[in-house]
């Protein structure tokens, strides 16, 4: 059974590899009931399988995933049930029309049939997606399927949220639309996993956040803890990111290179 | 103005870009798999080489069509058979093989030129300093080299097929005058073909890369032209083969099955000769072929005048074929579609069901809708097209021994195609996994959707093979054999079915059918067949004991089957 009082996610030591590739190294965290909790990192710093673990889509080798209490991989369909997740790639059935996927989707997750009608208007009408009902998903742009994604991770009013890169391809009201729907989320006690690359909505969103690197999470904490942890107190979080991924060196070099090279072209 | 050697080295980046795009098309929402799997395996960047080189073998195949014809009609000239009959029975077979080319080009081609034809791998083109002339001749190159190797192969294939008719008969039976105007005409006759087939191609993949377009990848329509080509694929290609066997075997009959009088073939023979294409080219080839002997003026000045026509009609097709190319190297491609009909949504409802009927009505969806999984659809109809196309051969088909050796020969050719519906029907559960990894599926419903295909499609195609051969003696001993297999279907199906999901599945606490574990995949597919022929092979070999014994193996096997089910899809 699902108890609320404890963590909604518990992941301890956890280690994957892909071959000799190890993608997740030794990590450990915690996510809260009310809590959004960020999970940041360059491209392959494990982030994705860390999320696929967590849904219990990947085996796990060593250490320990509990989401609600319970073990993903043997309790996979109890956990989902109380999950909604948006991947960063929406790779959803482009040869059906929402209508069809949300038949598809309320029918598997067997919802109520005119509850989730009220919700699903109340969200297609709110991201003014309402004329793409009865469109092919293939013939829609990126953001009206990140949208179509983004409602069928609510349909359900989960516990946890799980969204890599949830506000990719939204218009400004759109994504300002969905920020507040996971606010007022957290407001009742939801959790959220939030991973992303913009920078500037996690300084926004997140309560925690962890930024992994190398499949190893280097730092954790609150935006004021992280600043303490790279010695840049009141800085910004790419500043902070920046610092503790040991990238700001070699952005500075890179800026400077460039600016060398534009200015000589200037001058021939 | 650049080169044609530069432009033709810029024609293979454009070409590679089409390669693509027709390959992420085919691939519909499987399109993520896809590009993981071309950034691992090298080969899949390059489909197209053993493609060409065998669709160039089948083309060069037709070979054996005129080289036939020209041997039999000086066979059954010399045998004392009324010249215009001969010449009404060669032209026929020679035009045969001539509309056979464009059709086989168009078949085994358009894989490889509508990905181009759609315009969009020139768009970048027209980023780079390169002028719009330079880029429409890059157009015409870039369609040049996608079929390269087919070209070569049918431009040679009429001379190859003169030659050698000279070296086996014509050689000793003509004069050396008509002997270099056969040639002659051959390698003229082939190049307006050529021209003829090519500009063809051009108007009928642009028409099918507009159907086929991006924004209607998806639809029904798109779908249902995409089912009948495949289908039409399947049908010209096995019919082709097919027709080969027949010219070969029934011509020689033709020619002594004169059911007309002279003056009327010759008249025929007249009418026919002017029509440009394809009796104009027959009738000037037979014509040449027999040394002008007993051939009236009329019919060679209307021959003549046929191939004239065809020229001018040649000239007209490819003039329209180089406005296409224009067109689609074009940055403002000609809207090709309607005036779409406005969707207004009035009602945003949920109607749910139970979440087997879910998956059959997801399933549904895309098998009607996507190119990757439109085998689905076409499978079943493999089964009664390979009864109607497998010759008929009474020599080795005859007698008990002889329909066993057919009934069995079908039975594993059902067996392969449900191999192959079981690998289509498992990967439509890796597509669309956004949606997927987040719901609470039970592997159970997923299997039990897919349990239809193996116990209502499969048998009923099977029978309905069976039904080929109505009207024969065979027909009555074939439906009980028939029968007696038929429970054995779906089982070698399902057992199919979850053996793959075994090999590909297997997961610490349960089994899915996404392939998840896709190490040594090559080897887990062979072992999949390998499993499904052997499971037949024991049905076949306990029928030899009687049918009594394979009703019992089949009633075991199902059993056997039910409680894996049970074991491998627990109830959840």
């Amino acid at each position: 059974m699902i108890t609320e009082k404890s963590a909604m996610v518990s992941v301890t030591n956890l280690t994957k590899s892909f071959g000799t590739v190890v993608a997740v190294n030794d990590i450990s965290f915690e996510v809260k009931p009310g809590e959004i909790f960020g999970l940041l990192g360059p491209n392959g710093a494990g982030k994705t399988t860390t999320i696929k673990q967590i849904l219990g889509l990947l085996e796990q080798e060593q250490g320990e995933i509990k989401v609600f209490g319970l073990d993903p991989n043997k309790d996979d369909i109890e956990i989902k049930r109380n999950i909604g997740y948006v991947s960063e790639d929406p790779l959803i059935y482009k040869s059906m029309t929402p209508r069809m996927l949300f038949n598809f989707i309320a029918s598997i997750r067997g919802l109520d049939e005119s509850e989730t009608t009220k919700k699903l208007q109340y969200y297609f009408e709110s991201l003014e997606a309402v004329e793409y009902y009865d469109k092919l998903v293939a013939t829609l742009s990126r953001g009206n399927k990140q949208k179509m994604q983004v409602i069928a991770a609510l349909i359900h009013d989960p516990l946890l949220l799980i969204m890599d890169e949830p506000l990719t391809g939204l218009d400004a009201k759109s994504a300002k639309v969905v920020k507040e729907v996971l606010e007022l989320h957290k407001e009742r006690g939801g959790s959220v996993i939030f991973s992303t690359h913009i920078l500037e909505v996690a300084e926004e969103m997140c309560d925690r956040i962890a930024i992994m690197d190398r499949g190893k999470i280097i730092a954790m904490g609150t935006i004021d803890e992280l600043s303490k942890m790279a010695d840049k107190v009141g800085a910004d979080l790419e500043d902070i990111f920046l610092k503790l991924t040991n990238q700001d060196e070699s952005v500075n070099h890179i800026v400077t290179n460039l600016r060398k090279m534009m200015n000589s072209k200037k001058q021939s | 103005m650049l080169s044609n050697k530069e432009l033709y080295r810029i024609s293979k980046r454009v070409y590679r870009e089409g390669i693509l795009q027709g390959q992420l098309q085919s691939a519909g929402s499987d399109q993520a798999r896809f590009l993981e799997k071309i950034d691992k395996d090298k080969m899949q960047r390059s489909p197209d080489i053993i493609l060409k080189i065998m669709s160039a073998i089948y083309i060069a195949g037709l070979v054996t069509i005129p080289i036939f014809a020209l041997i039999t009609i000086h066979s059954t000239l010399s045998s004392g058979i009324d010249s215009s009959w001969v010449t009404f029975v060669g032209s026929l077979s020679i035009s045969g093989f001539l509309i056979m080319q464009p059709a086989v080009l168009l078949i085994f081609s358009f894989m490889f030129t509508w990905g181009l034809m759609s315009g969009g791998p020139y768009k970048w083109i027209h980023t780079l300093p390169i002028g719009r002339k330079d880029i429409e001749r890059i157009g015409f190159f870039t369609f040049l080299r996608s079929i390269n190797v087919q070209l070569i192969s049918m431009f040679l294939v009429l001379p190859a097929s003169i030659v050698v008719s000279i070296v086996l008969v014509l050689g000793s039976e003509i004069s050396i005058l008509s002997l270099v105007l056969l040639i002659i005409t051959s390698l003229l006759l082939s190049i307006i073909n050529l021209i003829f087939d090519l500009s063809l191609l051009v108007i009928v993949s642009r028409k099918m890369a507009i159907i086929m377009g991006d924004q209607e990848i998806n639809s029904r329509k798109t779908n249902i032209i995409r089912v009948l080509s495949m289908i039409l694929y399947m049908t010209v290609s096995m019919g082709a083969m097919y027709l080969i066997q027949i010219a070969i075997a029934k011509i020689p009959e033709l020619y002594v099955l004169q059911s007309w009088s002279a003056d009327t073939t010759n008249i025929v023979n007249i009418i026919l000769s002017i029509i440009p294409f394809p009796f104009a080219g027959g009738y000037l080839i037979t014509i040449m072929a027999m040394d002008f002997s007993n051939i009236s003026g009329v019919l060679l000045g209307g021959s003549i005048l046929g191939i004239i026509l065809f020229i001018f009609l040649t000239y007209l097709i490819y003039k329209k074929a180089l406005s296409t190319l224009r067109q689609i190297t074009s940055t403002e491609l000609k809207k090709y579609s309607k005036t779409k009909k406005e969707v207004f949504v009035t009602d945003i409802e949920i109607k749910t069901t139970g979440p087997t009927q879910a998956f059959l009505k997801r399933d549904f969806a895309i098998i009607t809708r996507e190119m990757s999984s439109i085998m689905i659809l076409i499978m079943p109809f493999m089964i009664p097209l390979y009864m109607l196309f497998i010759p008929m051969d009474e020599q080795l088909f005859i007698g008990p021994a002889g329909l066993s050796i057919e009934m069995i020969v079908m039975l594993f050719y059902v067996s392969m195609v449900t191999v192959m519906l079981v690998v289509s029907l498992t990967n439509i559960e890796s597509g669309g996994s956004t949606i997927t990894a987040s719901l609470p599926i039970s592997v159970r419903d997923q299997v039990k959707s897919k349990i239809p295909h193996f116990v209502g499609t499969i048998p009923l195609a099977y029978i309905a093979a069976m039904f080929m051969r109505v009207g024969t003696s065979q027909f009555t001993t074939m439906i009980s054999f028939a029968l007696a297999f038929l429970p054995a279907i779906p089982i070698i199906g399902l057992a199919s079915l979850f053996f793959k999901s075994l090999l590909f599945g297997k997961m610490k606490h349960k089994i899915v059918l996404e392939e998840i574990k896709n190490e040594n995949k090559f080897v887990k597919h062979v072992l999949v067949f390998v499993f499904t022929f052997v499971l037949m092979g024991v049905f076949v070999y306990v029928s030899a004991f009687g049918f009594l014994h394979l009703g019992i193996a089949e009633v075991v096997s199902a059993i056997l089957l039910y409680i894996t089910y049970n074991i491998m899809y627990p109830k959840q």
